[in-house]
C-alpha cells in the first residue's frame, strides 16, 4: 500500500484463479459459442441457403428444400429467411463467410456480377442442362450480364394491367375489351373517376403512384429506355421518357395534386384487405401476378381481369406486349466452398415441376420457356396466361443492367417526385436526372478501371 | 502464492468492456478511417484514393441537400423539444398534482417503444383520410374551412410529420428535467418571492438558469440524436424516399444509402467521419456557448 490509499483487488485474485477464469471463459466460448457451417453427424455437406420469403411463401420454398433434402444424401441445405437479403449478402461476402446459395432479386445481379462477387455459372450450370436458353425468351436476359450466365431463376413475374370488371360495367366501358393504348387508359381513367363533392376523389380510375414500385420505369410503356448497355451510357432524357413523366404529371394537373395525394391515403398497404384496389378506389392497377395471392385472400370476389399495360397510341401491338421482367434469382457467392454442390440445389429447383409447384404456391409465372397445361389451369391468377405472353414477349424489358441501377432508380423517383408534385416539368428534370445519372455510371466505370489497373499492377 | 498485481486484477475485471470496447468500437473507428481514404464498393477489396472521398463531398448535391433537411431539422426538433420537455416538467412538478405518476409514465412511455412500431402507428395517425391527427383537426377547425393536411405525401408537412415524432418522444429529457427541478433551493423561490417576482420573472430567473446544466446536457444529447435521426423517416417514406420533394432525406439515410444500396462504402465512411466532426464541432460550440449561459451551483 502507498500512500495510505487502499487498494481492494490486491490479494482478492490470484493470478492462478485470473488465469483460470479467462481459460474457462475462452474454453466455454470454444465448446459452446458460435458456430460455423458444420459437417453434420450423417456425414452430409451442410448448404446454408439465404432467402428473402417468409411465411406461406417461405414455407413453399421450405418444402422444395425439404425435397432436396431427402432426394440424396450427400448435401443438406439448411434454409435461412431473412430482411434486406442483398446488403446482409454484400456484408458476407465482404466479410468472406457468405452463404453457399443466396436468393436475390433481379435488378442486384449486375453490381453482384460486375464485382465478382458472384460465380458465373455457365460451366457449373452446364452439366445439369441449366442454360440461359431454358427460360422464357424475355427472362434469359435477367440472368445474363456481359454475355456470361450469373443466376437461375426460381420464381419471376412480369407486370400488367389488372381492372375492375364490376366498375368497367358500371360507368358503360366494355369489361371485355381493357384500354390498349396510354390513350385509353387516360379516356377509361376519365370515366372510373368519382367525385363527392368537397371530399374530392372517392375514386380514382387509375393512380401512377399505387402501388408505386416501378416508379422508375414508366417510360418503356412509351417506347423509351433508360440505359444503353453497349455504350455503357444513360438515356434517361429520351424524348420517349419525357412524353411517360410528363403524362405522370398530368394526372395531378388535371385531377388536382391534393385530390390525388388524398385518395392515395386510402389505399393502405399492398397485402391488406386495405389494399386500394381491392376496396374499389382505385379501377386499374399496375402490378404482377402475385396480386391475385391478396385478392383471392381477401376479396374473393372480385370480379377482375388482366391485360398488358396500355402502351403509347403508336406502339401498340397485340402479339408483343411490353412489360417488365421482375424476377427472383439464385446466385452463387464468391468464396464459397463447394460451388458444385450449391449449383446442384439450383439444379433441382429449376426443374419443371418444382418451378411450378413454388410459382402457384408464389402466384408467379414459370420463368421457364415452357408451361404444363395443368400449371396454366390450376393457377390461382385468372391473368396467368397474359403475364406468360408479357414474358415470352420480344418487347418485354428488365431494368437497366448496370451496376448504378439504385442510384439512377432513385434520381427517376425525384423526377416523379417533381413532376408529381408540379415543382418542374418533365423534360427539366429527366435532363437533371440525365446529368446525374451519367455521373454514377461514369464514376462506377472510373473505380472499375482504377481497379482493372491494380490488378494488372 | 504470488499476488497478482491490482492492476491486472482491474484490468481483468474491466476486460469484458475493454475487449468490447477495442473490437466493437475502436477498431472499427480505426477501420472506417481507413476506409474512407480508399474506394471501397463493399463487394471487392478497398483501393487507396486518398483524399478523393472527402473532396467528392464538396460537390455531391445529394450530400449537401441531406445536410441541410438535417441541420433544419435540428434547428427546428431541438429548441422545441427542450421547451416542450421543460414545460412537461414543470407541469409534473406541480405541487399537488392529481394522476402524476400517470402523466410521469404516459410522457416517458414512448421513450420505451421500438422505433420501427411507433412509425407504423404514427403512419396511421398522420394518414391525410382516416388519421386520427386529421380527424382531430377537421372536427376543430372544419367550421373555420380548415382541413388537416396529407401530413406525409406534401412537400410542407413531411418534415414537420418526423419532427413531431421526435417531439413525442421526448420523455427521457422530462424525466432529467422533473429531476433538475426538483432540486432547486427552495430557497430561492423564497428569496424571489420576497423580492416581489410573479411566476413569470421566477421561472427565466430562477428556475432555468438553476436547471441550466440539464439543458445543455439535454441540448447535446438532442443534437447528437438529431444528426443521426434515421429510423423514422426510413419507415415512414419507405414508399416515397426520402419524403415528398425528398424534404425528409436526411443524413444519415444518404449514408446508409451510399454504404449499402449504391455500393460505394468508401465514401459512406468518409460521410461518417465528416458527420462526426459536424457533431463534434457543435457539441464545441455549444460548450464555448454555455461558459456564459450555463449556471453551475458551486459544490
Amino acid at each position: 500500500m502507498t500512500g495510505g490509499r487502499s487498494r481492494p483487488f490486491e490479494g482478492s485474485l490470484t493470478r492462478r484463479a485470473a488465469v483460470g477464469t479467462m481459460a474457462a471463459a475462452g474454453a466455454g466460448f470454444v465448446l459452446f459459442g458460435p458456430r460455423g457451417r458444420a459437417q453434420r453427424t450423417d456425414g452430409r455437406l451442410v448448404l446454408d441457403y439465404w432467402e428473402k420469403w417468409t411465411s406461406h411463401e417461405g414455407a413453399a420454398m421450405q418444402r422444395v428444400v425439404d425435397e432436396f433434402n431427402t432426394s440424396q444424401n450427400r448435401i443438406f441445405v439448411r434454409y435461412f429467411a431473412m430482411a434486406g437479403i442483398d446488403e446482409k449478402t454484400q456484408i458476407a461476402i465482404a466479410g468472406g463467410s457468405p452463404p453457399d446459395i443466396v436468393g436475390l432479386w433481379n435488378y442486384n445481379l449486375p453490381a453482384f456480377a460486375a464485382s465478382n462477387a458472384i460465380l458465373p455459372l455457365d460451366d457449373l450450370a452446364a452439366p445439369h442442362g441449366v442454360s440461359p436458353s431454358m427460360y422464357a425468351q424475355g427472362v434469359r436476359q435477367v440472368v445474363e450480364f456481359r454475355g456470361r450466365m450469373w443466376a437461375a431463376v426460381n420464381t419471376g413475374g412480369t407486370l400488367a394491367l389488372y381492372y375492375n370488371r364490376a366498375q368497367f360495367r358500371e360507368v358503360g366501358l366494355n369489361p371485355d375489351q381493357p384500354p390498349r393504348t396510354i390513350s385509353e387508359l387516360d379516356e377509361a381513367s376519365r370515366r372510373l373517376n368519382v367525385t363527392e363533392g368537397r371530399a374530392g376523389l372517392a375514386r380514382v380510375g387509375f393512380h401512377p403512384r399505387e402501388p408505386g414500385w416501378w416508379g422508375s420505369l414508366w417510360g418503356y410503356q412509351f417506347g423509351g429506355s433508360l440505359y444503353d448497355e453497349q455504350t455503357d451510357t444513360a438515356t434517361v432524357d429520351h424524348a420517349r421518357n419525357v412524353a411517360a413523366y410528363d403524362w405522370i404529371g398530368s394526372f395531378t394537373r388535371r385531377f388536382g395534386l391534393k385530390e390525388m395525394n388524398d385518395i392515395r391515403s386510402a389505399f393502405a398497404s399492398y397485402d391488406s384487405p386495405l389494399n386500394g384496389f381491392l376496396t374499389g378506389k382505385v379501377s386499374m392497377v399496375l402490378q404482377g401476378p402475385w396480386l391475385a395471392n391478396v385478392i383471392n385472400a381477401y376479396n374473393p370476389g372480385l370480379d377482375y381481369a388482366v391485360a398488358p399495360f396500355p402502351v403509347a397510341d403508336d406502339l401498340f401491338d397485340a402479339s408483343a406486349p411490353i412489360g417488365l421482367i421482375d424476377t427472383d434469382i439464385l446466385v452463387i457467392p464468391r468464396g464459397v466452398k463447394n460451388p458444385e454442390a450449391s449449383m446442384e440445389f439450383i439444379a433441382f429447383t429449376q426443374r419443371q415441376e418444382i418451378v411450378e409447384r413454388l410459382a402457384t404456391v408464389h402466384c408467379k409465372g414459370s420463368p421457364l420457356a415452357a408451361s404444363s397445361e395443368a400449371f396454366r389451369t390450376t393457377h390461382p391468377n385468372r391473368g396467368i396466361e397474359v403475364f406468360e405472353a408479357i414474358g415470352r414477349s420480344p418487347r418485354s424489358y428488365r431494368v437497366p443492367p448496370t451496376r448504378t441501377w439504385q442510384k439512377m432508380r432513385d434520381e427517376l423517383a425525384v423526377v416523379f417526385d417533381d413532376v408529381w408534385n408540379q415543382t418542374s416539368t418533365a423534360a427539366p428534370a429527366l435532363t437533371r436526372a440525365q446529368r446525374r445519372a451519367q455521373q454514377a455510371i461514369d464514376l462506377a466505370a472510373q473505380q472499375e478501371q482504377r481497379r482493372a489497373v491494380e490488378r494488372g499492377a | 502464492m504470488k499476488k497478482v498485481p491490482a492492476e491486472v486484477v482491474g484490468l481483468a475485471w474491466i476486460s469484458p468492456w475493454l475487449v468490447g470496447f477495442l473490437a466493437f468500437m475502436l477498431v472499427p473507428a480505426g477501420m472506417s478511417m481507413y476506409y474512407s481514404l480508399t474506394d471501397f464498393p463493399l463487394l471487392e477489396s478497398p483501393l487507396w484514393i486518398g483524399a478523393d472521398n472527402y473532396a467528392r463531398l464538396l460537390t455531391d448535391p445529394d450530400f449537401h441537400l441531406s445536410l441541410r433537411n438535417t441541420v433544419v431539422y435540428a434547428g427546428v426538433v431541438i429548441p422545441l423539444s427542450i421547451t416542450v420537455a421543460v414545460i412537461l416538467a414543470a407541469l409534473l412538478n406541480t405541487r399537488g398534482l392529481r394522476w402524476k405518476r400517470f402523466f410521469e409514465a404516459a410522457i416517458f412511455i414512448p421513450t420505451l417503444m421500438p422505433l420501427v412500431a411507433a412509425s407504423m402507428i404514427w403512419m396511421w395517425l398522420f394518414n391525410g383520410q382516416y388519421g386520427l391527427i386529421n380527424a382531430l383537426i377537421s372536427r376543430m377547425l372544419s367550421p373555420l374551412g380548415i382541413t388537416g393536411p396529407n401530413w406525409l405525401f406534401e412537400t410542407r408537412t413531411a418534415m414537420a410529420a418526423v419532427v413531431i415524432i421526435a417531439v413525442w418522444g421526448v420523455g427521457q429529457a422530462v424525466i432529467l428535467f422533473v429531476a433538475a427541478l426538483r432540486e432547486v433551493p427552495e430557497q430561492l423561490y423564497e428569496a424571489a418571492d420576497i423580492d416581489g417576482m410573479g411566476p413569470v420573472r421566477k421561472f427565466f430567473h430562477v428556475t432555468l438558469p438553476m436547471i441550466s446544466p440539464m439543458i445543455l446536457f439535454n441540448t447535446i444529447t438532442l443534437l447528437i440524436g438529431a444528426f443521426q435521426v434515421f429510423v423514422v423517416p426510413f419507415i415512414i417514406f419507405q414508399k416515397d424516399k426520402g419524403g415528398p420533394g425528398r424534404t425528409a432525406y436526411f443524413y444519415t439515410s444518404y449514408l446508409y444509402d451510399n454504404a449499402f444500396v449504391y455500393g460505394q462504402f468508401g465514401y459512406a465512411c468518409a460521410m461518417a467521419w465528416v458527420q462526426l466532426l459536424i457533431i463534434l464541432s457543435l457539441t464545441g460550440l455549444l460548450f464555448l456557448v454555455s461558459r456564459r449561459l450555463v449556471f453551475y451551483r458551486a459544490g
